[in-house]
């Protein structure tokens, strides 16, 4: 039994069928691995697989979700956004918090990355004014073992300071 | 991932639909727990459908109706912890959801799947592609592996069954052994005696006879030893016995209801029992000398004193159970004539008939029933001097000890089975061979030789390849090898047959099926109403814990019958408990045996355990349960603020809802939470305090939710709930009746942590979580 499902992506509409056959999405099939495989975004990194490092997160209307533990085939309807789509499609100019993490050095390996600018992502789209506890809060999701953390702290800050919020 | 279907539900009968149209179909609603269970294969069920709850229209909702705020169980975790309903005095509710995990999780998950998610033990999480899954008690296995494994984030208050445990499974009666353990090991032997006699009124005796099977499901088994059950019931059995009057009472009332009982064996003297125990007149006929069936006449002495039997038949009859001896049914008196005197009848008449194998001078060959029955006079006749015994169960092995015990100069066994298929238990096997039984496996009986005066020489065998056949039926296959065993004396012990010519003519066709038993339905009932029977005559040669069994399940059925329905035992509820050093104790402690050469057949072969050897012993029982914590930070919250839980079929107060280890428990097959309903506790003050490790994903070590009402420093209403500390909240009622009434401050919070975890029973390497109870306790109430 098919069914078709309609995606969202970064502004672009992809049309799948959920089923059994060659190049359907199984009914199994996570986000992540949609994106990663079917699509070519691998900028959503697998890591624990389990939802708990925030290294997946993409937007789900607005707010970051664990891509790794959330089903495609329930993702009809909703507006996903992941890090390849937070830029200008145009002039391929970067989402301001992209800069202040170039500036700040905010990273390492980078393989957290994607995932921790989503996270900000979806909390200045809630909050456009978080306080440093706020920040931290936010981003307690998210698991770098490159101790990135501290210049992530001062990138976001910046941006807030900067006042170019998106 | 593995695939399953995938629906999307309309609404929620459609997904309730839906999840009872497969045999395996799980709902999803946030997805952040099930996919991850899925994806690791940590239950041994995979789905074969997943049911979307998330295309329900209108299922994610805060109303304020008023008095309370209705929570749709849709409703995600983020939503929850913002919403302007939970600022004020309900700020427990956004404080637990905002607990919950990390953003990132609580973007997605809800509040309906947080309140039924699956516990977090990491044993139970177990990810099956890393050597495979652990199929623990809580998955329907046997044991809970934190007991003896690592238990720093387990319950300290105690377990909860995970349904029966694998040494009740084994035991035809169901005993529940570890409820019976607990007591002893609380040294509350009569509340042990109550237990172990719900199941069986004669644990001085099976505790000598039984095969006791439970050992060898014992989890203990894992470890080391099993625990020595059957050393415990002893010990018990023998308390009881000491206790007689206590333990065997007349009835206070009477039914005037009228029941007799044809045989005093295990069964029919389990029924009299419980049948005078419900206040029914209740008359045993006998036709031998004296009651007890296999127990008094087919038990060697040294494995089971008379004097135990003819007490607890002396402790029967002073419930006023009449016992009518030498009194044969079919020739003293017919069934009809005890059927016309008494409202019903259970028929326990044994087995005790020779059967015939039909081989060549066979009539040559002595019973070994009868040699049993009869050892008194045979030990006044000369025993054969090669005695060849014949048959593989624990008869003939009580045959074989008793002939070399009598004097005999060499005792042969021989036995259709190899050694591990023999169905004589270990033990005695062990015992037979210890005292110079020579034990021949896989040879069948072909033919009796005599010499020239027709005397006994011996037995010409023939070799046994197989026993039971592909259909698992007794159907034994022979080669063509034969040997000669030399004998002067051939005793029989390859079962024994039921005789139903007492039934007379009137009820023998009724009641006799094919195979020459006595017909009976799971209630034990006959073809005849108001008739019932059970043990041996009923199924064939058994052991007596089964007859034990059909017993009590004929005494429940025949008081039914007579209008008076014997109301189940609830045991009262509470966690399980067990003992962190002794489970950790490897050898078991048993009966000491009499050396092999002072062993008579006089005397029994061991000793029991003193009460105190018996207590240390049962503390090696693991009171097999789960010992996990509940996950849901929503629950505690929940039956702190006395929250109902709405489904699609029922309203459950949260403390009956999460009084389960999981939701399945009370929830029918497709039942799904549709919306919480929360009271304002207004005037309140209310919080959800959490410890971890880490901040963010983490769950509870330890977790408080509370709900004050104070006027000037004085605390006039609490309501506490423990989380992460047993497999469900825990309302910690004892803390809250101290509290109210009183003025706050620490060395009240302090004192009141003392009484609530007064029942606290760490385990090895958790008891730390008191520490932080305590602490959050103090810190609720925010001095």
């Amino acid at each position: 039994m098919s069914r078709d499902l309609t995606l969202n992506i970064n502004g672009e509409t992809y049309e799948f069928t959920i089923g059994r056959k060659l190049g359907q999405i199984p009914e199994s099939e996570t986000l992540l691995e949609t994106l990663r495989e079917r699509i070519g975004l691998t900028g959503s990194k697998m890591s624990c697989g389990q939802g708990a490092c925030g290294c997946c997160a993409v937007l789900m209307d607005g707010k970051a979700v664990a891509s790794c533990i959330t089903l495609t085939a329930e993702c009809e309807g909703k507006e996903i956004i992941t890090i390849e789509g937070l830029g200008d499609p145009v002039t391929g100019e970067l989402d301001p918090i992209q800069e202040a993490f170039l500036e700040h050095n905010a990273f390492q390996c980078g393989f957290c990355t994607p995932g921790i600018i989503i996270a900000v992502k979806s909390l200045l789209n809630g909050n456009p004014n978080p306080s440093e506890d706020e920040i931290k809060e936010a981003l307690s999701g998210n698991y770098c073992r490159c101790i990135s953390h501290y210049q992530v702290i001062e990138a976001v800050k910046s941006v807030l300071e900067g006042g170019k919020t998106a | 991932m593995k695939n399953f279907e995938h629906i999307n539900a309309e609404s929620f009968e459609a997904a309730t639909r839906g999840l009872t149209s497969y045999k395996n179909a799980r709902p999803i609603a946030g997805g952040t727990d099930l996919v991850g269970a899925l994806k690791e294969k940590i239950l041994p069920d995979y789905p074969e459908a997943v049911i979307n709850l998330k295309t329900i229209p209108g299922a994610a909702y805060i109303h304020d109706e008023g008095d309370e705020i209705t929570v749709g169980a849709l409703t995600k975790l983020r939503d929850v912890e913002e919403a302007d309903a939970f600022k004020g005095e309900l700020k427990a509710v956004a404080e637990a959801a905002h607990s919950v995990a990390t953003p990132i999780v609580r973007n997605a998950a809800t509040i309906g799947g947080n309140l039924c998610q699956d516990v977090r033990c990491w044993y139970y999480r177990y990810p099956d592609s890393v050597g495979g899954r652990l199929v623990c008690a809580r998955k329907g296995g046997d044991q809970c592996y934190a007991v003896q494994g690592r238990n720093q984030y387990h319950s300290i208050m105690g377990g909860m069954k995970a349904g029966k445990t694998p040494c009740t499974l084994e035991c035809p009666a169901g005993t529940d052994i570890p409820a019976y353990m607990e007591k002893i090991r609380e040294n509350d032997w009569d509340g042990a005696a109550e237990i172990i006699m719900e199941a069986n009124p004669m644990p001085m005796l099976t505790s000598r006879v039984c095969p006791h099977t439970c050992q060898s499901a014992c989890n203990q088994c894992a470890y080391g030893d099993s625990v020595s059950i059957h050393s415990v019931e002893r010990a018990l059995g023998d308390y009881i016995l000491d206790h007689a009057q206590q333990f065997y009472q007349a009835p206070s009332e009477t039914t005037g209801k009228k029941a007799a009982i044809v045989g005093g064996g295990p069964a029919g003297l389990t029924a009299a029992y419980y049948l005078r125990k419900a206040g029914h007149q209740v008359t045993v006929y006998e036709k031998m000398e004296e009651a007890g069936g296999v127990l008094m006449y087919g038990i060697p002495e040294y494995r089971l004193p008379k004097h135990y039997v003819r007490d607890l038949v002396k402790a029967l009859a002073g419930m006023g159970i009449l016992f009518k001896t030498s009194t044969e049914i079919g020739k003293d008196l017919s069934l009809e004539q005890v059927k016309e005197a008494n409202d019903t009848v259970f028929l326990d008449t044994g087995a005790w008939k020779q059967p015939i194998l039909g081989f060549d001078g066979e009539n040559l060959t002595q019973f070994g029933l009868n040699f049993l029955v009869e050892v008194k006079q045979f030990m006044s006749r000369q025993i054969g001097r090669e005695v060849l015994v014949c048959g593989g169960g624990n008869v003939a092995m009580d045959v074989a000890l008793t002939a070399v015990r009598l004097g005999a100069q060499k005792v042969k066994l021989v036995c259709l089975e190899q050694r591990e298929d023999m169905p004589a238990s270990a033990e005695e096997i062990a015992r037979a061979q210890e005292e110079g039984v020579e034990i021949f496996n896989g040879w069948g009986l072909k033919q009796v030789l005599t010499d020239g005066d027709g005397k006994v020489t011996g037995l010409k065998s023939v070799k046994c390849v197989s026993v039971i056949d592909k259909d698992g039926h007794f159907n034994p296959v022979y080669s063509d090898e034969t040997q000669v065993f030399d004998s002067d004396c051939i005793i029989l012990a390859t079962g024994q047959k039921v005789d139903t010519d007492f039934l007379g003519d009137k009820y023998k066709e009724e009641l006799k099926n094919a195979k020459g038993l006595i017909q009976v339905g799971e209630h034990k009932d006959t073809r005849a109403p108001g008739i019932y029977a059970g043990g041996d005559a009923a199924s064939g040669p058994s052991v007596a814990i089964k007859a034990i069994r059909d017993g009590g399940i004929a005494a429940r059925s025949m008081s039914r019958y007579m209008g008076f329905p014997l109301e189940e035992r609830t045991r009262k509820k509470g966690f399980l408990k067990f003992d962190p050093e002794k489970v950790g104790i490897t050898a078991a402690c048993t009966e000491k045996d009499t050396p092999a050469g002072l062993r008579s057949l006089e005397r029994e072969d061991s000793d029991s355990l003193t009460a105190q050897e018996a207590k240390e012993e049962a503390g090696r029982c693991m009171n097999c349960g789960c010992y996990s914590v509940n996950a849901s930070d929503m629950a505690n919250v929940m039956v702190a603020l006395d929250a109902v839980v709405k489904t699609t079929a029922h309203e459950f107060r949260a403390e009956e809802f999460f009084g389960n280890m999981d939701a399945a428990g009370i929830l029918e097959p497709g039942e799904l939470v549709t919306a919480i309903a929360i009271p304002k506790f207004a005037g309140y003050r209310t919080g959800y305090l959490k410890m971890r490790l880490r901040e963010a994903i983490d769950f509870a070590v330890t977790a408080l939710a509370y709900a004050y009402k104070e006027e000037n420093g004085v605390i006039t209403d609490a309501r506490l709930v423990a989380g992460g500390i047993a497999p469900i909240p825990v309302r910690l009622t004892e803390a809250e009746k101290m509290m109210i009434g009183k003025e706050k401050s620490k060395e009240l919070a302090e004192a009141a942590f003392a009484q609530a975890m007064k029942d606290a029973v760490p385990m090895r390497e958790n008891s730390y979580k008191l520490q932080e109870l305590k602490t959050q306790l103090v810190r609720s109430l925010e001095l």
